[in-house]
């Protein structure tokens, strides 16, 4: 008796996990052929393209990023009508760049994408996963809104192919204005006056920089401010069309430095293992072991919405100038724009993406931003802002003489990474500024010589 | 006669006809998933493809003679190679400890053996998250016991130096486990018979293991030790999560530095041949290994 029983309820079990495996394949399939459908549309770039949804793919998956791509694309959902949704898919900063590569190999590019501009927008846009978007911009009323610098860094080849819509993020020094005040530091002015403020820190036990490494675009950040400083703009510009060379003076400068301010003990130790993304930089600024980092300003933002208090007890300053006078020390190195949205789509699946991405200019939504943090890149964002220190950050880059997009943007992808590897070993102490710079020469000659 | 001889065809074509149909999911499975790949990548390898143009230009064996003259891939190779060769000689005696112990205590252990079980798990970007804040020099555990004692903090995961034997010992924290299972089902098809003759003849617990259970054993350490052995040739997600293959390429591994090339750096072609420069290398020292170990077999 007992054991029909059991084998009853045996039975029972396996025929209602059939049924549910029924139940939630055939859904599966369903939304399969939707998404098959896009990607087809979208690897033919055709207008025969029956799904209503548009795919955003963004790096929104946390703080102020997130609640404003949720702001937008409620909006869009609520208020437009042409026939479209948006529905929008965030990914964590650092993987997003190998997915959204993953998806272009495999015919599954998003219908919209945001990037950083630069060399990876142009290898998108050669591949054919970007439109030029020239028509809807000029009929639009962005270029009116928009700063020109922002729109210039959407082109490639005199087209327009993305909508700058975040931030004017431009790298400069954050620090903690109680630890300055502690040890009667004030506001360095020059490289050398900064050092005599670290020896002062790294006196009283304090790190002077909080850095994590382990990220490498984060170190990159202090090789561009000191290579700029010293040399100005003009040997990367030449260096990267090949009439100059990247072990030009002020890049060994950099790196001399560099390697200089590590044996002194300006950076935490373990730099290179310490981790952007899990903000084990941050954490040293939040801990107080640390009083300063140079890093982009959209940490603003970021500093703001952890802790409201504690930002009040930080200000920023611009990297601070070289010895040589003759350097133009209000040259800024960061990016216009930020993030910018790209059009995987055409026609009238197009011109519905664009009236979505328009939106993030839309007076409530630049005024969100810049309440929380951020500098929208438009041209009235001086009127918006009303915290002081951002207010700083916007003067220092509309005043600023050129404003040079971070390295491993604006380089080819390959060329940014021996950068960004050779940086983390110039860090690291595994590798003598000079081995650096050649390394990165022998990248971008071995890149010039194949595109001749 | 013919008759006859014609029904045995006819029965073997029957059973050939059987077979393929059962061997057919299998055999479409391997085609599809393992194949095809394959065969695609040694094709891709031949290319000049940044991985999402459609535009491929065929460039022969040109990625094939820089991967040979790549420094950087054969960095990677000896990393492996230290990988292996320690996951091999750490992995295995400890889980060969660790269910001889268990075999040993018998019921009462049981604890021990759910405790020692549970890094196996969990899953490898989960424990390369957790170890990278224990073992992290700002506030990890060495750090912290470091300092308890008067030292300073400790740099594990950043000092080219350590950094790869530090993972190492993450792996095999993860890994050990695993050959624990795999001794204690080696202990199970050991007849209890033998176990009870050689307490009769008077053989203590050491006796019994050095020269009655362990040389019972040896082909299930063996195939242990392939199973190691690939593994860490192939080896992936706990270094991609805790360093990335850095500091510079101390902890670079033959699988990450695939990664790097083809998803980062937009060069599907040469990551394809970094792949295919893998298969080969690893399917040449599994050849070789199984080969020395069934000889020593058959002696």
């Amino acid at each position: 008796m007992k054991r029909k029983v059991i084998s009853i309820l045996l039975c029972a079990a396996m025929v209602s996990t059939m049924l549910a495996g029924c139940g939630s394949s055939s859904t599966n399939t369903t939304q399969e052929t939707t998404e098959a459908g896009t990607t087809e549309a979208d690897a033919s770039v055709s207008s025969s393209d029956d799904s209503k949804e548009i795919i955003f793919w963004n790096t929104g998956t946390e703080g102020v990023d997130k609640q404003l791509m949720d702001m937008v694309v409620k909006k869009f959902n609520e208020t437009t009508t042409s026939g479209y949704t948006v529905k929008s898919v965030p990914t964590q900063n650092d993987t997003y760049k190998e997915k959204l590569v993953i998806a272009m190999s495999s015919g599954e590019c998003p219908d919209i994408y945001t990037s950083w501009a630069g060399g990876p927008m142009n290898e998108y846009i050669e591949a054919g996963f970007a439109q030029p978007i020239d028509d809807l911009m000029n009929a639009s009323d962005l270029p009116d809104k928009l700063m020109e610098a922002s729109l210039e860094q959407a082109k490639y080849k005199d087209k327009t192919y993305g909508v700058p819509f975040l931030n004017v993020a431009v790298s400069g020094i954050y620090y903690n204005t109680e630890i300055f005040e502690k040890y009667n530091i004030e506001v360095p002015k020059t490289i050398t006056e900064l050092e005599a403020a670290c020896d002062t820190l790294v006196a009283n036990g304090i790190t002077p920089f909080a850095l994590a490494n382990a990220t490498k675009w984060t170190g990159s950040m202090y090789f561009m401010n000191l290579a700029a400083r010293k040399g100005g703009l003009e040997p990367f510009q030449k260096a990267v069309d090949g009439s100059g060379t990247f072990e030009d003076e002020c890049f060994k400068y950099a790196g001399e430095k560099i390697q200089e301010w590590v044996k002194k003990g300006y950076f935490p130790e373990g730099v290179n293992s310490l981790s952007e993304d899990d903000g084990q930089s941050k954490q040293l600024i939040y801990q107080e072991t640390a009083a300063m980092e140079c890093i982009g300003s959209w940490m603003t933002g970021t500093f703001k919405s952890d802790s409201e208090e504690f930002a009040q007890k930080l200000g920023w300053f611009p990297f601070p100038a070289g010895d040589d006078a003759s350097i133009d020390s209000s040259i800024l190195i960061g990016t216009i724009g930020d993030n910018f949205i790209h059009f995987n789509c055409t026609d009238e699946k197009q011109a519905a993406a664009f009236e979505f991405a328009s939106m993030f200019t839309d007076d409530d939504v630049i005024q969100f931003m810049a309440d929380n943090g951020k500098i929208p890149p438009v041209k009235n964002a001086a009127d918006l802002i009303t915290d002081p220190m951002t207010t700083q950050i916007l003067k220092a880059a509309t005043d600023a003489g050129a404003v040079q997009l971070w390295y491993d943007q604006y380089l080819p992808p390959a060329v940014a990474t021996a950068h960004l590897d050779s940086c983390q070993e110039l860090f690291g102490l595994t590798m003598t500024p000079e081995e650096a710079d050649k390394k990165f020469q022998a990248a971008m000659e071995e890149y010039n010589n194949e595109q001749k | 006669m013919e008759q006859k001889a014609s029904l045995a065809i006819q029965r073997q074509r029957a059973t050939r006809k059987a077979a393929a149909i059962f061997l057919a999911p299998v055999m479409i499975l391997l085609v599809v998933y393992i194949f095809y790949p394959i065969i695609d990548t040694f094709i891709t390898s031949t290319y000049k493809w940044n991985g999402i143009s459609a535009n491929k230009t065929f460039i022969g064996l040109g990625n094939w003679s820089t991967l040979i003259h790549d420094m950087n891939f054969w960095i990677a190779f000896k990393n492996n190679m230290i990988i292996m060769i320690l996951s091999i000689i750490i992995q295995i005696p400890l889980g060969l400890a660790m269910a001889t112990f268990l075999d040993f205590g018998g019921k009462k252990l049981n604890i021990f053996k759910v405790l020692w079980f549970i890094p196996l798990l969990m899953s490898s970007v989960a424990i390369g998250f957790l170890f990278s804040y224990a073992l992290a020099t700002n506030g990890g555990i060495f750090s912290t016991i470091s300092k308890l004692f008067g030292g300073g903090n400790i740099d594990l995961l950043g000092n080219p130096k350590f950094a790869l034997y530090t993972v190492i010992g993450v792996i095999c924290w993860q890994f050990a486990p695993f050959y624990m299972v795999y001794c204690m089902a080696g202990y199970s098809n050991i007849s209890t018979d033998v176990f009870e003759a050689s307490r009769i003849d008077g053989a203590t617990r050491g006796q019994y293991f050095w020269n009655v259970a362990l040389p019972l054993m040896i082909p299930s350490l063996k195939s242990a030790a392939i199973l190691s052995m690939v593994g860490s040739l192939k080896y992936f997600d706990l270094i991609y999560v805790m360093t990335g293959g850095g500091p510079g390429t101390s902890t670079e591994l033959m699988a990450t530095y695939m990664y790097k090339n083809s998803f980062s750096q937009f060069n599907m072609g040469y990551g394809s041949a970094i792949a295919g420069g893998m298969f080969i290398l690893i399917s040449l020292i599994a050849l070789f290994t199984m080969k020395i170990l069934n000889r020593n077999a058959e002696d």
